[in-house]
């Protein structure tokens, strides 16, 4: 992100010299690549278990670029409708939102979980375009003034927006997609221009809410232990430090090249729960090593780099809000995923984006950055400079 | 900061500088993960990739043959025979279906589910229990793997099984096989419970030899233990064939005339008529025989009765054929274990005493000088006591006697003057114990170190013996300590002296081979499964006894004339001519009454070779409280003689009723 340059008041004028009326042609193959690495991935961590117990090793893949396809639809679909569209219905899309969360609790838990409400062979996840919508709603309530600052008002108002799907997501419960809404929340808040002492009490607000979490026994006991052995990762290896342990042996073994596809043990013979999901980048850094490791790494330093150029260039302030919001959307779900198998976080449940197994993270996410795209070709519908359309 | 105003008139607010700050904490944020990534992977990764490839392998053993046991002319005693075990691994089966499992596997093999219950109690919760008592054929292996999924942990594994050709055929030499008890676990380098070892005899002895290494499959597992795909095979290394001395002929034979000498035993106690009510017999129910090489110390045959049945512990025994045959003692191997007063027989060791020491009665200085073998002896051991010692053997007087004379007519008296000679030479000096000395020299009151498990050494008393009783076990031992008395008693094998039918051979043999003892061995030699010899056990020498020719030739003299015209006369009258080449003692261990009442018959013994004159086979026969040594245990080894000489092998009579 060196583009961004040591002054960043430059960076505004950078921006305002590059209109891009067209769909962002590097956001989709991006997305595009990093869903078919994630395809193959689950091919690679399935195949063998799939050929034994059905005798159709495809089948998780074929599943997964379903989802792909669906996902790359969703983008260019939501890049064409003009975002300004859900500025004049935010009660409408927060309403909706609340609904479905609302809903999910009553649909039948699965591995503990009320997360999933069943649609036809597939699991619709609403907490997945929950965060979407909300990005979309608090982006809606943080500019309708037109102040620089923020009030402490309108704060108040923003936190009590996320607060109502944290507690439904929580009854769930989903104590990473929680974490999601608050660092979206207070990212998209410390743009909108909070001050800081705005950030101060948000920040205070947030150690009080730890130190309560733990003082009245919110914490399900397995989330204590998962803690617990993150701080002590030599611990239980055959238990709690079950993932971590199984996913440091697949991604260190991958070593600088990575063992070859479908060459990694670790991951082609279901040594870590969750592979094809939460678990997904062991799949790349034990068969691809450091060097397809940190390609994944890389590209996803493009992705947020091209969402916060729209946040930074963005028309108006709602469109800069939902960029925001996306980009703080994708580098916590990144840096907690990936920083889970590298143990360097405890083990959450986020998925990858894009690569990860299953079809509502990854089709909430393209929609959302579909979104980012129509604020980004909104800005300026005909370009007065060709020389500019580079992309 | 950029704030902008836009062509449309609307306000916009948009923070360019705040944007920026939340790029360089994602900058940082992606940042620490590629510093991370590189740690685990390029800093750390060696050690992961060990970790990985130890992950996923799992091995599942294969267990080997075991070795074949055959006789000495390759007949095959013991083998291995592939079949089929059930195996439960109780980790795979919940706790709660547990009884409905039980009960259906009982269904399907037949049985009652408490025998099942039991058979998997044995081993611990969350094992693997392995049911080899349980024999099942390929129909009812096929079944159980069919009902597979209501029969959670229950699989059917291929295990080699031991079979026993013979029956119960040299038992006490082959031994059995058993589960390794936890003993047994600490003797031996091994981990598997559920593979059975050698428990007794040759089976336990040579157990390392027999056992072999297993082999196994090597397989890729996830970490539910499924197993994804097989990487290799070590194929198991069978067992070594044990190639034993013992000749499954001879066994035969043998075995046979010791069931024969029983049953003449009990129909002598059926015809006997007894003074005393009390003093009725027992019937006669053991006996032992061993035939061992002079002058290899290789065992030929060693039978013991009552016999058991190997081929009854595979796949465990079950426990009241167990108890019934503790119950009559099947599992002692009487020729080693089997420890009597070896009476008269021990009179041979007192006559090379005597003759090399020269050591005669009070009065006489060679061995061709008599006394009168005269019907009581009267000692008073030169305190004031009077001993009266009765000549038991001859109420009446036997006529004067010379040594010659004395072992041919086992004549009491005379050597117990002998040992009173000894006492008044040496009583109280280190000479006093030169006929243990002796005894011990031929290996009498020490293990004759054969190769099968659980030897008894016996016990040959003397002066230091009484000692250490009396610090340790003093009920054992009078308060006035060693006596004269009690010396007299050992030089005609009884008091405080008890020896194996072993024993008894291999001093035997070692005083009519001109001084070598010899380890007994019951094995040859150890061979691969393809006949390849891998070791030979050679005769070995345990140490050498000085002994002159010319006691040797005496002494093979003498013990031709006990069955030419001593106490073994009638027994060994079938034998014809060939009486001539055969010699050897009677001996009866006295009748008793324990300290409950129960009377004890004599103990019947014969000791002897074949040919006189140049030793081959020594016979050692023993019938436990079955009578005169005569008249029970010397037309048994008649008997054996004629087998060994190649005679025709007559029936068993009665000989003379001798030294009751």
């Amino acid at each position: 992100m060196a583009v961004l340059g040591p002054s960043l008041d430059g960076v505004g004028g950078i921006f305002e010299d590059r209109p891009r009326p067209t769909p962002d042609v590097i956001v989709f193959v991006l997305m595009a690549a990093l869903m078919a690495l994630g395809s193959v991935m689950v091919y690679s961590s399935t195949f063998v278990r799939l050929d034994e117990e059905t005798g159709d090793p495809t089948s998780a893949m074929r599943r997964q670029m379903i989802f792909a396809g669906v996902a790359l639809v969703t983008y260019v679909a939501s890049s064409m409708i003009d975002y300004r569209l859900y500025r004049r219905f935010p009660f409408l899309i927060y309403g909706i939102m609340m609904i479905a969360l609302i809903g999910v609790l009553f649909a039948p838990p699965q591995k503990g979980a009320t997360r999933w409400i069943p649609v036809g062979a597939f699991q619709f996840q609403p907490s997945e375009f929950a965060k979407v919508a909300l990005i979309v709603a608090l982006a809606s309530l943080l500019t309708r003034g037109a102040r620089r600052r923020l009030s402490w008002r309108s704060l108040g108002t923003a936190l009590l927006m996320a607060a109502a799907p944290s507690f439904l997501i929580f009854l769930q419960p989903d104590l990473g997609t929680m974490l999601v809404v608050g660092f979206i929340t207070v990212g998209m808040l410390f743009v909108a221009g909070s001050s800081i002492r705005q950030m101060l009490v948000l920040g205070a607000s947030g150690v009080v809410g730890v130190i309560a979490v733990f003082q009245l026994d919110i914490l399900k006991s397995y989330q204590i232990a998962r803690l617990a052995g993150f701080f002590d990762q030599a611990s239980d290896l055959q238990g709690v430090n079950w993932n971590l342990y199984q996913s440091q042996i697949a991604i260190g073994s991958g070593q600088l090249v990575g063992r070859g596809l479908f060459q990694g043990t670790q991951t082609r013979l279901s040594f870590i729960p969750s592979q094809t999901t939460d678990f997904i980048f062991t799949a790349v850094g034990e068969q691809f090593g450091f060097i397809g490791g940190s390609a994944v790494i890389l590209a996803y330093a493009i992705l947020i780099w091209r969402v916060l150029i729209v946040a930074a260039g963005a028309p108006n302030a709602f469109g800069s809000m939902i960029a925001v919001g996306m980009a703080a959307l994708l580098a916590f779900h990144i840096f907690v995923n990936i920083g889970m198998t590298v143990g360097l976080v405890p083990v959450t449940g986020l998925p990858l984006p894009f690569m990860s197994a299953g079809g509502s993270a990854m089709i909430a996410m393209a929609g959302g950055l579909g979104i980012v795209n129509s604020v980004w070709r909104s800005r300026s519908p005909v370009s007065d400079r060709p020389e500019a359309r580079d992309l | 900061m950029s704030d902008r105003r836009r062509p449309d008139g609307r306000e916009q607010v948009t923070n360019s500088w705040r944007v920026g700050i939340l790029a360089l904490l994602f900058t940082g944020a992606l940042s620490i993960l590629f510093f991370r990534l590189w740690f685990v992977q390029l800093a750390a990764g060696p050690e992961w990739l060990v970790e990985a490839d130890q992950n996923i392998v799992s091995s599942e053993s294969i267990a080997a043959p075991r070795g074949d046991i055959v006789d000495r002319n390759g007949m095959v005693l013991a083998t291995s025979v592939p079949g089929l075990i059930i195996e439960i691994d109780r980790s795979l089966l919940p706790i709660e279906v547990e009884d409905d499992v039980l009960q259906r596997l009982a269904a399907i093999l037949e049985l009652s589910p408490v025998e099942v219950r039991q058979a998997v109690e044995r081993t611990g919760s969350g094992e693997v229990a392995a049911l080899p008592e349980f024999e099942i054929d390929a129909d009812t292996a096929y079944l159980i793997m069919e009902q597979r999924a209501t029969l959670p942990g229950v699989t059917v594994r291929a295990l080699p099984v031991r079979g026993y050709t013979q029956g119960s055929l040299m038992g006490h030499v082959l031994g059995h096989m058993g589960l390794p008890s936890p003993g047994d676990l600490e003797r031996l380098p091994i981990v598997d419970t559920n593979t059975p070892i050698g428990k007794l005899g040759v089976e336990r002895e040579y157990e390392e030899f027999l056992r072999g290494a297993p082999g196994k499959h090597v397989y890729r597992i996830n970490p539910e233990g499924t197993i994804l795909e097989e990487i290799g095979t070590v194929d198991p290394t069978p067992g070594a064939t044990v190639r034993l001395t013992l000749d499954v002929e001879a066994q035969a034979e043998v075995e046979r005339i010791l069931v024969e000498a029983i049953e003449l035993s009990n129909a002598l106690k059926e015809t006997q008529e007894e003074e005393d009510p009390a003093e009725t017999p027992q019937p006669t129910e053991r006996a032992t025989a061993v035939v061992m090489e002079v002058n290899t110390g290789a065992i030929l045959a060693m039978a013991s009765y009552p016999t058991f049945e190997p081929q009854a512990f595979v796949g465990g025994i079950d426990v009241d054929s167990f108890e019934e045959l503790s119950e009559r003692q099947a599992f002692n191997n009487l020729a080693i274990q089997g420890v009597k007063p070896p009476a008269s027989t021990f009179k041979s060791i007192t006559y090379v005493t005597a003759m090399e020491e020269n050591i005669f009665p009070d009065g006489v200085s060679t061995p061709e000088e008599t006394i009168e073998c005269s019907s009581q002896l009267a000692h008073d051991f030169g305190d004031d006591s009077q001993h009266l010692w009765r000549n038991w053997t001859y109420p009446e007087s036997d006529g004067p006697q010379n040594l010659h004379d004395a072992l041919r007519r086992s004549c009491n008296i005379y050597f117990w003057e002998v040992a009173l000679s000894i006492w008044r030479a040496y009583a109280r000096t280190d000479r006093e114990g030169i006929v243990q000395e002796w005894a011990r020299a031929v290996g009498i009151g020490r293990p004759t170190q054969v190769d099968l498990p659980f030897e008894h050494e016996g016990i040959l008393g003397d002066r230091q013996l009484f000692e250490e009783w009396r610090e340790r076990q003093p009920w054992r031992v009078r308060a006035e300590g060693w006596l004269g008395g009690d010396l007299m008693n050992i030089v005609v094998g009884q008091g405080p002296i008890v020896a194996t039918p072993l024993q008894m051979a291999v001093a035997y043999a070692s005083m009519l081979n001109g001084g070598t003892v010899y380890q007994p061995r019951v094995a040859d030699a150890i061979e691969t499964a393809d006949g390849e010899r891998l070791r030979t056990l050679e005769p070995r020498v345990l140490r050498s006894v000085d002994i002159s020719p010319d006691t040797v030739a005496s002494l093979r003299t003498d013990l031709t004339s006990v069955v030419r015209s001593g106490t073994a006369r009638r027994a060994f009258e079938d034998l014809g001519g060939l009486v001539e080449v055969v010699g050897g003692k009677t001996g009866t261990a006295q009748s008793f009454t324990d300290q409950e009442g129960v009377f004890h018959d004599s103990t019947a013994w014969f000791v002897g070779v074949a040919p006189i004159d140049a030793p081959r086979w020594v016979v050692a026969v023993m019938v436990d409280e079955g009578g005169s040594g005569g008249a029970v245990a010397a037309p048994a080894a008649r008997a054996i003689f004629q087998y060994l000489l190649g005679a025709g092998v007559t029936p068993l009579v009665a000989g003379e009723d001798t030294e009751r």
